[in-house]
Order: C-alpha cells, then sequence, then structure tokens
C-alpha cells in the first residue's frame, strides 16, 4: 500500500505525461470511495433527449384536453381510464424502459407522463367520490399518496428521477398541508405566509442540493442549486417589501445573505449561486437606489450610482468565475 | 451515519418543523385561551336599490333597537321592501348559533364595540388559491368570519346566506 505522498505523487505523473484525464482520475477515486454514480450520469443531454421530454409532456397536454373538452360526456370510467390508467402504464413502461440501459432515457419520458397523469387521474376518482378535489385537504392527499409512491419507487429502484419527483411532490405537499392546517386562519393568511414557505422551500433545496452533491444523486444538484437559491433570494428580496411598509430587517439583512450566496459559490464552485447571487445584488441595489435616494440625490444621479454599482458587482462576479469556478 | 447525511436531514426537517410550527401556533394557543363572550348578530334585512335606511337592527344604549327601511323613489320600479332580518346569538363555546326573536334579543344588554370584553374581535378569513406549481394569488375570504384576539383564531359556525355576495351579515353587539 503506497503512503499518501507517493500516492499523490503517482497522480502527478499521470498528469504530466497525460496517462489519464482529470475525470478519469476523479471517476477512479469516487469509485474507490464507495460513491455510485449513474450510467447515465455522465451522459450529456443531448436533443433526443430533449426530445423525448417534450413528446412526453405533448401527451399529457393531448390527455389534458380531451378530458377539458368531453368532462361532461364522457363516463367516469373512461376518464379514469385515460388519466389514472394511462398513469400506471406509463410508470410500468417507464419501469420496463428503465431495465435496459439504452432505453433508459425512453423510460425517463414515460415517468414524466406518468408524473403529470397520475395526480389527475387521483383528481378525477376524487371528484366523482364527490369530494372537492380542488381543496387543500385533497391537494394534501394526493400530493402524499405521490410522495409515498415515489419515495416507494426510489427506495426500490433507485433512480435519480424518483428522486426528482419525490422533491417536487414533496413541496406540492409542503404547500398543500400548511395550507389545509391554515384554513382561513387570519393570523397566516395572506401573501407574506406564501414567500415565507418559498423561503423555507428555497433553503431545503439547497441543502438536498449539498447533500445530494457527493452521492449518486449528483445530477439533481444543479436543479436543486438554481432553483433552491432562486426562492431564497427572491423570498427574501420581497420580504423587505416597499418603502412606506418596508420590513427594515429583511431589507438590512438582505446584503448579508447575497453575500453569503456568492460566498458558498466559490465553495460548492456552483454556477447557479454565482449567477444569482450577482443577478439579485443587482436588484437589490436598484430596489435600495429607487426606494431610499431617488427622492433625495434625484432620479438620474440615483440612476448613475446605481448604474455604477452595477458595473462594480457585473465585475466582481466575472472575477469571481474566472478565479474559482472555471478551474 | 447521521453525521455523513447531516445536510439531507437538515433539509428535510426544516419543512416538517415549519409544518409543526404553523400547527401548533394554530391549534395550542386555542387549548389555553378560549373567548367567553356570546354575540349578537343578524342575516338578511339590508335595503335593496329600492331602500335605503342601512341595517335594520342596531344597538343603542346597550339595547337592540330595529327601525322601519325607507324606500327611494325610483321611476323605473316600485320600492321592494327587504324580507326581516333574521337574529342570531352565537355561542362562542358551544360554536353554534341560535335563532332568536327580537322581543327576546330587546332583553339583552350589549356591548355595541367592535371588540369585546375579552379582547376579541370578528374578522374575515383570508384564502389563498393554488394548485401547486400555479399561485393564484391570496386574499380576503368574504364567505367565512373569525374571531380573533390573543394570537388565537376560531372559525365562526355562522348562519350565512351564502347566495348573497356579502352574506348579509351584521354584528350587532357582544351579550354582556
Amino acid at each position: 500500500m503506497p503512503t499518501k505522498e507517493e500516492a499523490l505523487s503517482y497522480v502527478k505523473a499521470i498528469a504530466e505525461q497525460k496517462i489519464a484525464t482529470k475525470d478519469e482520475v476523479k471517476q477512479a477515486y469516487d469509485l474507490g470511495s464507495g460513491v455510485k454514480t449513474d450510467a447515465s450520469s455522465n451522459k450529456r443531454a443531448g436533443i433526443a433527449e430533449i426530445l423525448y421530454y417534450i413528446g412526453g409532456a405533448i401527451i399529457f397536454l393531448g390527455i389534458a384536453i380531451l378530458l377539458a373538452q368531453n368532462w361532461s360526456t364522457l363516463s367516469f370510467a373512461t376518464k379514469v381510464l385515460a388519466t389514472f390508467g394511462v398513469g400506471v402504464a406509463a410508470y410500468i413502461t417507464g419501469v420496463l424502459f428503465s431495465r435496459d440501459k439504452r432505453a433508459e432515457t425512453v423510460g425517463h419520458a414515460f415517468h414524466l407522463i406518468s408524473a403529470l397523469v397520475l395526480p389527475i387521474g387521483i383528481y378525477v376518482i376524487l371528484d366523482n367520490s364527490g369530494i372537492d378535489a380542488g381543496s387543500m385537504g385533497s391537494q394534501s392527499f394526493i400530493s402524499g399518496l405521490l410522495l409515498g409512491a415515489y419515495l416507494l419507487s426510489y427506495a426500490v429502484f433507485r433512480k435519480n428521477i424518483f428522486a426528482l419527483f419525490s422533491v417536487l411532490f414533496g413541496t406540492w405537499f409542503f404547500f398543500a398541508v400548511t395550507s389545509y392546517i391554515i384554513g382561513g386562519a387570519p393570523y397566516f393568511g395572506g401573501w407574506k405566509f406564501s414567500q415565507y414557505r418559498v423561503l423555507i422551500v428555497g433553503i431545503t433545496y439547497m441543502l438536498l442540493g449539498y447533500s445530494f452533491s457527493t452521492t449518486e444523486r449528483s445530477k439533481l444538484s444543479g436543479f436543486l442549486y438554481g432553483f433552491g437559491v432562486l426562492g431564497f433570494l427572491t423570498s427574501a428580496l420581497v420580504l423587505g417589501e416597499w418603502k412606506p411598509d418596508q420590513n427594515v430587517v429583511w431589507e438590512l439583512i438582505y446584503p448579508g445573505l447575497v453575500f453569503g450566496v456568492l460566498f458558498i459559490s466559490v465553495y460548492l464552485k456552483s454556477k447557479s449561486f454565482l449567477t444569482f447571487g450577482t443577478i439579485f445584488l443587482m436588484a437589490y441595489i436598484l430596489k435600495i437606489t429607487s426606494e431610499y435616494f431617488a427622492s433625495g440625490m434625484g432620479w438620474p444621479l440615483s440612476l448613475v450610482v446605481a448604474g455604477l454599482a452595477m458595473i462594480g458587482v457585473g465585475y466582481m462576479s466575472l472575477s469571481l468565475k474566472k478565479k474559482y469556478l472555471n478551474s | 451515519m447521521i453525521k455523513k447525511n447531516i445536510t439531507l436531514i437538515i433539509g428535510v426537517a426544516i419543512p416538517i418543523l415549519m409544518i409543526l410550527f404553523v400547527a401548533g401556533s394554530i391549534y395550542l394557543p386555542a387549548l389555553f385561551i378560549k373567548p367567553q363572550v356570546n354575540f349578537l348578530y343578524s342575516i338578511g334585512g339590508y335595503s335593496s336599490y329600492y331602500y335605503e335606511t342601512g341595517h335594520q337592527y342596531s344597538v343603542r344604549g346597550s339595547k337592540l333597537t330595529e327601525s322601519q327601511p325607507r324606500p327611494v323613489q325610483s321611476q323605473y320600479q316600485p320600492p321592494q321592501k327587504p324580507e326581516d332580518a333574521t337574529l342570531y346569538i352565537y355561542d362562542v363555546v358551544k360554536k353554534e348559533s341560535r335563532e332568536i326573536s327580537f322581543q327576546e334579543a330587546q332583553k339583552l344588554n350589549l356591548d355595541g364595540n367592535l371588540i369585546s370584553s375579552d379582547g376579541f374581535e370578528i374578522v374575515y378569513g383570508s384564502r389563498g388559491e393554488s394548485f401547486f406549481p400555479f399561485f393564484f394569488g391570496t386574499g380576503t375570504d368574504y364567505n367565512v368570519r373569525y374571531l380573533r384576539g390573543h394570537n388565537v383564531s376560531q372559525k365562526l359556525n355562522l348562519q350565512l346566506n351564502e347566495s348573497s355576495y356579502y352574506n348579509q351579515f351584521d354584528f350587532l353587539g357582544w351579550v354582556k
């Protein structure tokens, strides 16, 4: 067994003599450290793959339009077959395709159809049972049921697509259950509570993304980082509100949150964090300038100052990207 | 194992804790703080386009009084007298409404303030329409009313006329 110094010198020699690429060395390291990678994780989404998903979405649209146009004429059995039946069939087809590595992506498209159609199928069944399917109680039931189904699917098949749908149905479940518990209670009502929920979902997505980044689910990290940081920074900015109803606490801590995101972008080497951190820092500068300085300094001068600040932010963002993220 | 998955555990725990926090802050205070003062309200009796007297019943000097609607002179249609309002007393402990007659209601001592002596007021509910991932916004739910005070809110089981836009609900006073 070589010592650490010997091993590192081997790696150095491999790099100097170009025996293996950096990715191949990293892959070998991951294999050795027990980190599993999907066979498909190294494939880039090609045009064919995108077309599969678009095809899946079009099938869903077709079913939705068929139902909407013939809702009153179709029998209950037809409605269930066209929705729940199609959803179950698409799920089974997806599982069968996913068993073959070559057809795995086609399997994903069928899973997408299944995930889009199954909620409508359950909605149809609830609606026929005389239950208000649009109520928050029903939405909690539908999302909870599908969350359970996809978590179970993930536990059995260990496919990223099931982890992704678990996250999405979990998000729906979170919104529906909190809305159900609140009902119409005046203390929690209104737009502000929704902003707090988006903030929580944003934090959760970022943490899940980080947690997945070193596992077989690393392919989901980019999606979770992107939507997580977008939700987090948007809700925190909106919570600051606008003069004269501004929330000073949120307005004061916001720069700290944005710079925290920019710092994390370097640590995680995440372009989503850097991009959204930069955009929201610019948005914050514009908001604060127009809110507090437009009347004192005058709007034209405020715009000049804001413009200069934004050029500075843009320069900082590019420097960070070149120095830390492109390595 | 826990240390290795700590971010996953925290990530999943945060929304669960928020659900528990929301449930706790709604249900827990309601276990300890309960409204005690019943109130009198009426449903209906509003003047239509052809009558302009406002409310049929009102509280003056802690007693219920009744006023007669005055017709508006209209060249288009003859005035139509609105139907009489119905009086109800709301029992905040039993959470139910009981219809009472005007004569019965006149015997009550009423407090016409909007906030009761134990610190509760009647407010509209709030509404959030959404079907994930679509949000249709939030607003006031005019079909639901709550008793609100001391960080507690209790949904009221009123005899509302749901066919009418404003339900023709009229708060008259707290029963002293």
